[in-house]
């Protein structure tokens, strides 16, 4: 049992991962506000619908905001509660908005002492007929937001298209950070191998790479379904995507290049020189580009990463755990391939 | 002083086996004639994608033969006369200077046929220099792992396609900079990427090389 | 020129291979999302969309297993043959 504590331990924090995944409630959200769209200077009343809200339980102490800005504000008149998920919001909007823009956005804000605060970025647009930027700031009332609840559980933060399935950041994204540590690692058993032509060093790099390979491909499909049903299509043409694509052509013809080798000196060294060569162009692909170019992917051109609205590190939590278990479940399946590969080795030599 | 003589060598015997050169000179010509007549008018996105795909399938058929072309045993003559990481840099030298010949003949081609939409002549001049050492530094080392399997040329195709793809896109960003389809700041930092890409892969070909010519 | 044939046949296997596994991974996934009503897959605030995932990540797993032991298998065999023989 001694020596196989780093393979419990992988299937531990992968089970640990899927189970957090799966349990973890969402934050409470806002789904939609209806009327999008006002005019300036009448009152509207705003039909709320909560995601995960449970509104009712402290009915009194709801308050609604209309944030403009970071400086400026509105708050509600009233919030009259409907149900758990339906509440109404009542403002009453200035003849004028201190702003040069006929059109204004509005990102609605909701605080109970249940749920915490809830926000719909860019929820309702408020149209002027005329535009009067010093009348707009005579009339408006500032409110300030303070005194937000927490919502003390552990939860996901909750975006409006992606819904429940930000989960799959503990499924999808953890394969990715796995095939390129499988990937690295193959590379360093490449470059030992290098060094001292032990055909075992060989042996494991091309384990590793297929097991690296199966990531890539499951990465890729999970990755397409969840941008089936958020961003709208399977392929999207997206840079990541794109890129790992190539990632995956560059391997698979690494193994092209080993078939057609028949002395395993010689296709051990030749592939283990690809190897090389193949990753370090792997490195600005994966990398660099996808800062270049806007991307669809969070965290990159201009798209919030999860990380920035997840204050209280309860995604980290289980995100890292998660990368270092399908790490060494990875190296597992790898071993398992080298072991198989090793006692194929034996019989033909023996 | 060694590269020097290798590199006197490999232009002599270019200059010998003219027909090489002419057939990939041929090849770029009847492609761009090709494009000219199906699409007629060229615009610039579909110019400088175009030129780029050119540019690519013209390359590796110009730097395939620089090992794979090559038999065994002459190879094997060459490493005991010169130092083989000399031969490895006046090849990819000589395939530098082949596909700057090369870019320019395609650029002058399409530029007569479909247009030239250039803008910024400089920059789009840098993007063919940092693309042809690029081309060649890849496709030289990959051609020099391809020689040494026997099926070569399919698989110096495989290798080099996905290996070269980083670098495309980096250079049909920088030339669609040059020809004004793409604006932004990111510009100098396309360009770093690629000299530090060719930086890197020119070095570490030289570090990997003698383990590829043992045999 | 006694020099070996080109292996054309092993490289060929190898691409056929890498093909057919590409496409048996492509095969469950399209299957599982392509059949299903798009309304379905998008209600529940989405949540099929992570049993699409979880379920598509279980079945690469299991094609994993499946390939290792087919490889296991053909190796007994070998040691087999080996033995009797």
């Amino acid at each position: 049992m001694k020596k196989h504590w780093w393979k419990v331990l992988g299937v531990l924090l992968v089970l640990y991962s899927f189970a957090m995944g799966l349990l973890t409630p969402l934050k409470t959200g806002i789904l939609d506000a209806q009327p999008a769209s006002v005019r300036a200077g009448k009152s509207v009343t705003l039909l709320v619908t909560g995601y995960n809200s449970f509104y009712t339980k402290n009915p009194k102490e709801i308050r609604a905001w209309l944030k403009m800005d970071n400086e400026r504000a509105m708050a509600a008149k009233n919030v009259e509660v409907v149900g758990d998920r339906d509440l109404k919001a009542i403002f009453d909007l200035p003849q004028f908005l201190p702003v040069d823009k006929k059109v204004q956005d509005f990102t609605l804000i909701l605080d109970s002492p249940t749920d915490g605060a809830s926000v719909l970025p860019s929820g309702v647009f408020v149209t002027q007929d005329s535009i009067d930027k010093t009348a707009g700031e005579a009339l408006w009332q500032n409110a300030n937001i303070s005194g937000l609840h927490e919502k003390a559980a552990i939860t996901f933060p909750f975006r409006n298209i992606l819904g429940e399935t930000i989960r799959n950041t503990y499924y999808h994204v953890p394969l990715w950070f796995a095939m390129f540590i499988l990937f690295i690692a193959a590379t360093v058993t490449s470059i030992k191998y290098l060094r001292k032509m032990d055909p075992n060093d060989d042996a494991k790099a091309a384990a590793l790479t297929t097991v690296g390979i199966l990531y890539g491909v499951l990465g890729l499909v999970t990755g397409a379904i969840w941008a089936k049903n958020t961003w709208g299509a399977y392929w999207s043409f997206d840079v990541k995507q794109n890129m790992t694509a190539v990632g995956l052509l560059i391997y698979c013809a690494y193994f092209v290049l080993r078939a057609s080798f028949e002395d395993p000196e010689k296709r051990a060294r030749i592939s283990a020189v690809y190897n090389i060569f193949a990753f370090s162009t792997l490195i600005p692909l994966l990398y660099v580009i996808p800062k270049l170019t806007d991307s669809l992917h969070p965290g990159a051109g201009g798209n919030i990463a999860f990380g920035s609205q997840d204050l209280d590190n309860t995604m980290r939590m289980v995100f890292y755990p998660a990368i270092i278990g399908w790490t060494l479940m990875g190296v597992w399946m790898a071993h398992l391939v080298f072991r198989a590969g090793r006692l194929k080795r034996l019989l033909l030599e023996g | 002083m060694e590269i020097k003589h290798l590199l006197h060598k490999e232009f002599t015997l270019e200059w010998r086996q003219k027909y090489a050169i002419s057939g990939i000179l041929l090849y770029v010509l009847s492609t761009v004639f090709i494009v000219y007549i199906s699409f007629q008018t060229v615009s610039p996105q579909l110019w400088n994608v175009l030129f780029w795909i050119i540019m690519l399938f013209a390359s590796i058929n110009a730097v395939v033969k620089s090992f794979v072309q090559e038999s065994g045993q002459r190879q094997l003559y060459y490493y005991q006369l010169a130092n083989p990481v000399a031969i490895l840099l006046s090849k990819m030298i000589y395939n530098t200077s082949l596909l700057l010949l090369l870019s320019v003949l395609t650029f002058v081609a399409l530029g007569f046929m479909a247009g030239n939409p250039v803008e910024q002549a400089g920059r789009f001049a840098l993007a063919l220099l940092l693309g042809s050492v690029g081309f060649s530094i890849t496709f030289t080392f990959v051609s020099a792992i391809a020689a040494k399997a026997d099926n070569s040329s399919t698989l110096m195709a495989i290798l080099s396609f996905p290996v070269v793809i980083p670098i495309l896109l980096l250079l049909v960003n920088l030339s669609a900079h040059s020809i004004g389809l793409l604006q932004g700041t990111m510009i100098n930092r396309d360009i770093m990427m690629l000299a530090a890409v060719d930086l890197i892969l020119v070095a570490l070909g030289l570090v990997l090389f003698p383990y590829l010519w043992r045999d | 020129m006694d020099r070996k044939q080109p292996n054309d046949s092993t490289m060929f296997k190898a691409v056929k291979k890498a093909l057919t596994t590409f496409s048996l991974f492509l095969f469950p996934f399209s299957f599982l999302v392509a059949q299903e009503d798009a309304d379905f897959m998008r209600s529940m605030g989405k949540m099929y969309v992570v049993v699409a995932v979880i379920a598509a990540i279980f079945i690469g797993i299991v094609i994993f297993l499946v390939y290792l032991d087919r490889k296991l298998t053909k190796l007994e065999n070998q040691i087999n043959n080996h033995q009797n023989g």
